[in-house]
């Protein structure tokens, strides 16, 4: 079973390979069939709405992206460690349930604090 | 005598040649191949099945995206357009068949611009890496009993792994574009997919406790069986959950706050174009229909008939049907039947469409009787495979499902308002978690209660 699933991930490197080569083939074949302008000094600049760029196009943006971001981290290595008790679950029963709730409750907590905080309502 | 030469004259002197030296050469490349190349050629492809299962999987999964993206385009042109009280594509083909097709050779053509202050290297990486996670994706969907890229014994968990890659493809995309509105949009991309990853990762795990595997093939042949059997019925909640966090996955109305176009513009992709762009949308596409199979596939039977077929085939007092037509003992028989039985065939069925409509011309009802019996031997071939093959019939049924719920999709989009960016996030982290974390808890609950009783 090993070998077949050692196999197996040669499956996800060809992957890789076969879909970046076929978007860049394809790319490719539009740059040989499509046209291309010069055009003026006003076609490169970034899409305003039909005006001249105004200030820095790379803008500041709001604090929430990040505040989510790191909330997205704290749960999604959770959910890992959950995915690994499910896939025993049936051995362990109530035990299992037991610590598994504990583990929850302390995330909880956590979530409990960012609401109470104001971080889950957008700003 | 001064006279340009003619079509036929020409016809005849480069096509006349050519037949003659094929007549010649036929043969001899015939009995080559079948005693010389023949043989090889069977013995490599019998000692490199692995690298032929491999290539053949690449090459299916990726030539099968195109067309479903076109189908899902076509689909929503048209369904939406009939749900507007509109007739949609009509030009191309009856009912506008081809227009998705035309439309993406269209973009083919069209000048792929980069803007002055874009990042090149990482504007031309962002969408390879938004394809490539939907492909990568697809590896592990199985449309049929075997009919899978590779069946990753970690199935479920590489597909989260793999699936949550498309936000650094969509947050490349906002930054390297060097514009605002991109640039927003990249961010509410990102935070949109990240905040459903959770809820869509977490609804899962009520069926990983049911089932005790990651494996997606093994989920799917254990709800082998009746309706009854699908895992819905057992994990309602999570199906419902799974089904709104992917939604928001696939970035579709109600969810669309990435390309919310009265709002940025076209969100990540707005200065795109080109191929470039047409990769992005493709990738939404197959998103689509990815979703969609997911869903079919874990929660609504995967490739298994809503009916016991074994059950219904025990009932009628047939054994597992089985065709076993063998030609060499059939002999001369069979070579004779299949010289007769087309021509006799289309006569037959040309005649009713003769007789019916007398004012045709006798050419047009042979044609219809042949074109009618293509159609019956197509139909008794496919039942046939149908009934032999259980990858056939696991097709058939997979696609059914999973155009259904494309169907859905589409519906939704000419449905639903777009929600406001505040209810968005609060619905995931305030509705959809806590369910999520219910539906697990609760599951759990009830397999220790099942358990300990001893129902086993």
């Amino acid at each position: 079973m090993d070998q077949n699933q050692l196999g197996n991930l040669w499956y996800v490197v060809g992957f890789v390979i076969a879909g970046t080569g076929f978007v860049f083939g394809t790319i490719a074949l539009a740059w040989l069939l499509s046209h291309r302008t010069r055009g003026d000094e006003h076609k490169g600049y970034p899409y305003e709405s039909g005006i001249d760029t105004f200030g820095d196009s790379h803008a500041r943006f709001g604090i929430p992206f990040y505040i989510y971001a790191l909330m997205f981290v704290a749960f999604d290595i959770e959910i890992v460690f959950i995915f690994l008790w499910a896939l025993v679950f049936q051995d362990l029963l109530l035990g299992g349930l037991v610590s598994m709730l504990i583990f929850v409750a302390i995330l909880m907590l956590g979530l409990a604090y960012a609401w109470r905080k104001g971080v889950l309502s957008w700003r | 005598m001064n006279r340009s030469a003619s079509p036929a004259s020409l016809i005849g002197r480069v096509v006349i040649p050519l037949l003659l030296i094929a007549l010649v050469v036929g043969p001899v490349a015939v009995v080559f191949l079948a005693t010389v190349i023949g043989p090889w050629v069977v013995g490599v492809v019998n000692s490199n099945l692995g690298i032929l299962r491999f290539v053949l999987a690449i090459a299916g999964v990726l030539l099968f995206s195109i067309p479903a993206a076109f189908i899902i385009i076509y689909m929503e042109l048209k369904v939406i357009a009939y749900m507007n009280l509109r007739v949609g594509p009509n030009r191309v083909l009856p009912a506008g068949a081809a227009h998705s097709v035309v439309a993406g050779l269209k973009v083919l053509t069209k000048e792929d611009f980069t803007p002055n202050g874009a990042d090149r290297i990482v504007f031309t990486w962002s969408p390879v890496l938004v394809f490539l996670t939907a492909v990568m994706t697809f590896m592990v969907v199985p449309f049929g009993p075997g009919l899978v890229g590779a069946p990753l014994n970690i199935g479920l968990l590489y597909l989260f792994a793999v699936g949550g890659m498309s936000v650094v493809g969509l947050l490349l995309a906002g930054w390297s574009s060097f514009n605002k509105y991109s640039l927003l949009g990249g961010l509410r991309s990102a935070a949109q997919v990240v905040s459903y990853e959770i809820p869509l990762t977490l609804s899962v795990v009520g069926l990983i406790l049911l089932a005790g595997t990651l494996s997606i093939d093994s989920i799917g042949r254990q709800q082998a069986g009746w309706v009854w059997d699908w895992f819905v019925f057992r994990q309602p909640l999570g199906a419902l959950i799974f089904f709104i966090a992917g939604v928001a996955e696939a970035n579709r109305t109600p969810f669309d706050l990435t390309e919310a176009d009265s709002e940025i513009v076209a969100g990540f992709a707005t200065e795109y174009s080109g191929m470039r762009f047409g990769f992005l949308f493709f990738a939404e596409y197959v998103n689509v229909f990815i979703m969609s199979a997911l869903i079919v596939t874990m929660f609504f039977g995967a490739w298994n008939a809503p009916v016991d077929v074994n059950w219904l085939l025990r009932l009628v007092g047939v054994g597992p049907l089985s065709i076993n037509l063998d030609p060499g003992q059939l002999g001369s028989s069979l070579m004779a039947a299949a010289a007769v039985v087309p021509l006799l065939a289309t006569l037959i069925l040309a005649a009713p469409v003769y007789l019916l409509r007398r004012h045709r011309p006798a050419w047009q009802a042979l044609l219809a009787g042949f074109l009618l019996l293509n159609l019956l031997v197509l139909g008794v071939i496919g039942l046939a495979a149908y009934m032999d093959w259980d990858w056939v019939a696991g097709l058939v049924w997979f696609m059914l499902k999973s155009f259904v719920f494309v169907f859905v999709f589409v519906w939704m989009r000419a449905t639903f308002p777009r929600v406001r960016i505040d209810q968005l996030m609060g619905f995931a982290w305030k509705w959809l978690l806590p369910a999520a974390l219910l539906n697990l808890f609760v599951t759990a609950f009830a397999i220790v209660l099942i358990k300990s009783a001893g129902i086993n």
